[in-house]
C-alpha cells in the first residue's frame, strides 16, 4: 500500500522550530519539501546536540526532518523569492511556526502566502495564538507549561515548579496543527479554497491536560506539588535499580496487588476485606500500605516487577530512559525502529509513528543534507531544465545541491 | 445570501466505544469539527471518566445520576449524543450492527482481545461496511510481547520514557500528573482518521487503523531517544534548564508561591535581556557573553537572574521581558487561567446548553480554522440522553425501542426533570464573564473568598 497521504505537497517553512507536524506529514506520505536559506537551516543546530565533527549533530534535526525532501533557496533575491513563491503556488499545505509577526515582513505569513494561492492550507504554531492581547509574545516549551498552569503543580513541595523534558509541548502544539490541517484540506474539497490554522500552544498543552486542568479545580481539586506522586499502592516506587509507577485503577486491580503481596511478603491481613474496595476507601490505610507497597517493590528489579505485575493483570510500568526504550523488546517486536540515512553519521535509528493502516506501518525517509534536493524538487515540481537551475545557481539564487 | 456554515466532517457519522481520555478526546474532536459522533455506552463497564468528580454530591445520590454530573466527561464528550445499549447480548448485538452499518467510522479503545471477545473486529464489522474506517486505540497495538498487558496513563508515561524527563537531576523522577500519552494518541488518531476518509473520498474504499499508545507516546520524545540512538548520553530529569539553554528555568517572583519562567533561545533574546531594567548588569558581565560561557556557570547566571525576578511579581517580570523579546511568561495556577483576559478574547472556555444542568463549563480547541472553525453548541450527553433518536434513525420503532429498554438492553436517562446546579455556578459567573444559566443561590462573598483562597488568587497587577 502507498501512503495516505501520496499527492500532497506541504512545505515546511517552520524555521528554527521544525515541528513533529512535517514529520508526521512525511510519514504518511506527503512530498514534505524543507526549504532552508543557504548555508542551511537553524534546526540543524538545535539542541540536543550530539558531540561529533563540524559542531555535533543534532538528534532535534535528524528526528524532525527525517522523510522531507530539501531544497536551499536565497528567498532574499528576487529569483530565490521566485522560486519560493512558484512553490508556494503548486503547494497544498505551509507550516510556519513561529512568532505571529516574525515573517510577515518577509511576507511568509497567511495573507500573503493566499495571495499566491488560494488553495494552500497554513498552519502556524505559536506560544499564545495569532489573536488576543498576548498574541505578539514569545514562547517556548518551558513558556507553554508555565502558561497553561500545569507547572505549577509538578515537582517537590520544597522546590520551585518544573515542567517535563523532551519536547512534550511543542509536540502537542505541532499535534494540534497536523490536525487542523488535515481538517482544513478536508473543508477545502467543498469550499475549493484553503485557510488558516491557528494554533496557541498555550492552549494545546491545556487541552492535553484537561482532567488534572482548571475546570476540574472548581469541584475542589488542589493545585499543589508533591514529589513523587503516591498514593496508598498507586503511583511511582523504588524498586532495586530506579522505579516503577503501579496504576491499580479498579477494584479485580487492588485485589491481584493485595495478593501478591500477601503471598511475597506474608501478611496475610492485605488481601482482607478491611482493605477491599475504591482507592478513596484505603486511604485512611494510606501510610501502611505504601510501606508494605515499598517493600515488595524493593524486591525486584524494574522490568522484574513489571513482568511480574503485568503477569497478574496488574497495570505497571518500569520508569524507562531513552536508552531502556532502545533495548525494549515490545518495540522490537512491532518494528518500532527505522534506521534511516544521515548526511553527517551515515546512519540513525528513528522510532517510526504509531499507525498502521490495514496492518501495515507508516514509513520513515532518510535525513536530509543541506540543497540534497535542489535540482530534484527544481526538475520535478517546477518543472525547469539543466540550463535554468545552472542559472539560478549562478546567480547564488539557491545552493548547489 | 449567507452561505451555509461548511464543517470539515459534517456529512459522517462516527461511533465511540471509548473508555478514559485516548478515544472520547479524538471523537470528540471529529463531533467539534462537524462529525455525528454517538458515543455507544454500557452501564454494566461505563466510561470511567462518567463519574470522576461530582465530590459535591449528597453521598446516597443513586449512580443512575451521579453518572450524568461527572465533570470530566464534560470535556471528553461535548457535541457527541449517547445512547445506553449493552451490546453483548443478541437483541444489543443486532441493534449494534444496524448503526454499523450506516456508520463512517469506528472509534475504540481496549486491548485487542476485549475487541475480539466482543466481536468488534475489522473483518467482521468490514463485512456489514466496507466503507467502515475502523479505528482501534490499545496501548500496545495488535502484537508483540506486551498485547495484553494492562496501562492507563500513568504506567504508559513511565514506559514511555516521559517519567523520567521530570525531576531534579539529584532526586527521584516525580511523573506528570495528567494522561499524556492519552492525549497525544488521540490527537494523532484524529489525523489519522480524516486521512482515511480523505482517501475513502477517492476511493469508496473504508480500512482499518491500528493505533498504538505506546509508539505515540515515544514519538513526544523523538529527539530525546535520537540523541541516545546517535551514541549521545541518556538524558535524564533536569528539572527547569535544558541542556544547550541559559539562561533557561522557573525563577521566583514576589508573593507566596510565585514564579516566571524565563528562556533564551537564541543570541537575539539573550541580547534582548541584556536590555531590560535592572538586568544591564548581565551585559557588562563578561562571564556570560556567550552560551557556553551562561552554560558553564548556570548558577550564577540563574542567581542573578533570580534576584531580579524576586523584586517583581511574575506579571511584571513576564512584560517587561516580553517587550524585549525574551520567552516568557507567569507559571499561572488554574485561577490565573480561569479568569485570564487573553483566554477571554480567544473564548477558549465555553459554557454550553446542557441536559442536566441547563449549561456547562467546558474548554474549546487550540486549533482555530479561520474557514471552517469547530462548533461549541451543546455539552456532554447525559447517559442515554439520545438513546430513543438513535435507534429511531437505524429504524427501530417506538414499540421496539420501549421493549429494549424494558430488558435492560438499551438505557434512557432517568428522572429527566431533575435539573443539577454545579457549586460553582454561585460566584463563577462573577469571575469569567460567560453565557452562565442563573444560580439558583444567591453569589456568596464568603464562598468566593474561600475559593478565592484556596485558589491563591494573585494579589498584584495582570499583565496583558
Amino acid at each position: 500500500m502507498t501512503g495516505m497521504l501520496d499527492g500532497l505537497r506541504v512545505l515546511d517553512l517552520a524555521g528554527e522550530l521544525l515541528t513533529y507536524a512535517g514529520r508526521m506529514f512525511a510519514d504518511l506520505g506527503a512530498d514534505v519539501i524543507l526549504v532552508e536559506p543557504r548555508g542551511g537551516s537553524p534546526a540543524r543546530r538545535v539542541p540536543p546536540v550530539v558531540p561529533g565533527r563540524g559542531g555535533g549533530v543534532s538528534a532535534h534535526f535528524a528526528f524532525m526532518a527525517a522523510g522531507k525532501r530539501s531544497i536551499e533557496v536565497d528567498c532574499g533575491q528576487p529569483r530565490g523569492r521566485d522560486v519560493f513563491d512558484r512553490l508556494v503556488g503548486l503547494s497544498d499545505v505551509a507550516l510556519v511556526h513561529d512568532d505571529v509577526d516574525r515573517h510577515r515582513g518577509e511576507g511568509i505569513d497567511f495573507a500573503s502566502l493566499q495571495a499566491l494561492n488560494d488553495r494552500l492550507v497554513v498552519a502556524c504554531v505559536s506560544a499564545f495564538g495569532a489573536s488576543g492581547p498576548r498574541r505578539h509574545w514569545h514562547g517556548s516549551d518551558l513558556v507553554a507549561w508555565a502558561a497553561s498552569s500545569s507547572a505549577l503543580q509538578m515537582g517537590d513541595a520544597d522546590r520551585p515548579p518544573i515542567a517535563p523534558g523532551g519536547n512534550l509541548a511543542d509536540t502537542a502544539g505541532a499535534l494540534n496543527a497536523a490536525m487542523g490541517t488535515m481538517l482544513a484540506l478536508r473543508a477545502r474539497r467543498r469550499t475549493g479554497r484553503g485557510q488558516e490554522v491557528d494554533v496557541s500552544q498555550q492552549e494545546a498543552v491545556m487541552s492535553v491536560a484537561m482532567e488534572a486542568g482548571p475546570i476540574h479545580s472548581l469541584e475542589g481539586a488542589v493545585q499543589k506539588r508533591t514529589g513523587p506522586r503516591r498514593t496508598g499502592a498507586w503511583g511511582l516506587f523504588p524498586v532495586k535499580d530506579g522505579m516503577v509507577e503501579i496504576v491499580p485503577a479498579l477494584a479485580p486491580q487492588w485485589d491481584a496487588l493485595a495478593a501478591w503481596m500477601a503471598e511475597a511478603l506474608g501478611v496475610e491481613e492485605i488481601a482482607s476485606e478491611t482493605f477491599r474496595g475504591s482507592t478513596l476507601d484505603r486511604m485512611p490505610y494510606d501510610e501502611l500500605i505504601q510501606a508494605w507497597t515499598m517493600d515488595l517493590c524493593s524486591r525486584y528489579t524494574k522490568q522484574e516487577f513489571f513482568l511480574e505485575a503485568q503477569r497478574r493483570h496488574i497495570p505497571c510500568g518500569p520508569v524507562n530512559n531513552a536508552a531502556d526504550l532502545l533495548e525494549d523488546p515490545q518495540l522490537d517486536a512491532v518494528g518500532a525502529w527505522v534506521d534511516v540515512q544521515h548526511p553527517d553519521v551515515g546512519s540513525v535509528r528513528l522510532p517510526r509513528g504509531p499507525v498502521r493502516f490495514d496492518g501495515e506501518a507508516t514509513t520513515v525517509g532518510a535525513v536530509p543534507g543541506v540543497g540534497e534536493h535542489t535540482d530534484d524538487v527544481l526538475r520535478s515540481v517546477l518543472g525547469m531544465g539543466d540550463d535554468e537551475i545552472e542559472a539560478l545557481r549562478t546567480w547564488g539564487a539557491v545552493g548547489s545541491g | 445570501v449567507p452561505e451555509p456554515r461548511v464543517l470539515p466532517l459534517d456529512d459522517l457519522v462516527v461511533l465511540e466505544i471509548g473508555y478514559g481520555v485516548a478515544a472520547p478526546v479524538c471523537c470528540r474532536n471529529l463531533a467539534e469539527f462537524g462529525a455525528d459522533v454517538v458515543k455507544v455506552e454500557s452501564a454494566r463497564r461505563p466510561d470511567s471518566l462518567r463519574t470522576l468528580g461530582g465530590g459535591w454530591m449528597p453521598p446516597n445520590t443513586p449512580w443512575a445520576i451521579k453518572r450524568d454530573a461527572g465533570i470530566a466527561l464534560g470535556f471528553t464528550c461535548p457535541e457527541k449524543r449517547s445512547i445506553g445499549l449493552e451490546i453483548e447480548g443478541d437483541a444489543g448485538a443486532s441493534a449494534f450492527r444496524r448503526l454499523v452499518a450506516r456508520a463512517d467510522v469506528l472509534v475504540m479503545n481496549m486491548s485487542v482481545d476485549a475487541v475480539e471477545e466482543l466481536g468488534l473486529g475489522y473483518q467482521e464489522l468490514r463485512a456489514l461496511n466496507p466503507r467502515l474506517v475502523h479505528m482501534n486505540m490499545a496501548a500496545f497495538g495488535s502484537d508483540g510481547p506486551y498485547r495484553s498487558f494492562r496501562t492507563w496513563g500513568g504506567n504508559l508515561s513511565a514506559l514511555s520514557g516521559i517519567t523520567e524527563l521530570v525531576g531534579w537531576p539529584d532526586r527521584d523522577p516525580v511523573g506528570i500528573p495528567i494522561s499524556f500519552s492519552d492525549y497525544i494518541a488521540a490527537l494523532w488518531g484524529t489525523v489519522a482518521v480524516v486521512a482515511a476518509i480523505m482517501r475513502r473520498d477517492a476511493t469508496g474504499q473504508g480500512c482499518e487503523i491500528g493505533m498504538a499508545q505506546y509508539q505515540a507516546a515515544i514519538a513526544c520524545i523523538g529527539p530525546t531517544v535520537t540523541q541516545v540512538a546517535l551514541g549521545g548520553d541518556v538524558p535524564h530529569a533536569t528539572g527547569a534548564r535544558r541542556a544547550g539553554r541559559a539562561p533557561h528555568g522557573i525563577y521566583p517572583s514576589r508573593g507566596d508561591d510565585r514564579w516566571v519562567a524565563i528562556t533564551v533561545l537564541d543570541d537575539a533574546m539573550w541580547e534582548g535581556m541584556c536590555r531590560v531594567r535592572g538586568l544591564e548588569s548581565l551585559a557588562a558581565d563578561p562571564r556570560f557573553s556567550s552560551l557556553a560561557g551562561r552554560l558553564a556557570r548556570e548558577d550564577a547566571l540563574d542567581e542573578a537572574v533570580g534576584a531580579w525576578t524576586r523584586a517583581r511579581t511574575e506579571w511584571e517580570a513576564a512584560d517587561e521581558l516580553q517587550r524585549e523579546g525574551v520567552a516568557a511568561a507567569p507559571v499561572t495556577s488554574h485561577w490565573d487561567v480561569l479568569k485570564d483576559p487573553h483566554l477571554a478574547a480567544r473564548e477558549f472556555f465555553r459554557v454550553l446548553p446542557s441536559q442536566r444542568f441547563r449549561s456547562d463549563l467546558t474548554y474549546g480547541q487550540a486549533v482555530v480554522l479561520s474557514a471552517t472553525p469547530a462548533r461549541f453548541t451543546r455539552a456532554a450527553p447525559s447517559f442515554g440522553q439520545h438513546t430513543r433518536d438513535v435507534l429511531s434513525d437505524v429504524g427501530y420503532t417506538d414499540t421496539e425501542i420501549d421493549a429494549l429498554v424494558a430488558d435492560g438492553v438499551a438505557h434512557v436517562v432517568q428522572e429527566p426533570e431533575l435539573g443539577l446546579e454545579r457549586p460553582f455556578l454561585s460566584w463563577i459567573p462573577h469571575v469569567m464573564p460567560l453565557d452562565w444559566p442563573p444560580s439558583r443561590v444567591d453569589a456568596a462573598q464568603i464562598v468566593f473568598d474561600e475559593l478565592a483562597a484556596r485558589f491563591n488568587a494573585p494579589t498584584g497587577g495582570h499583565g496583558a
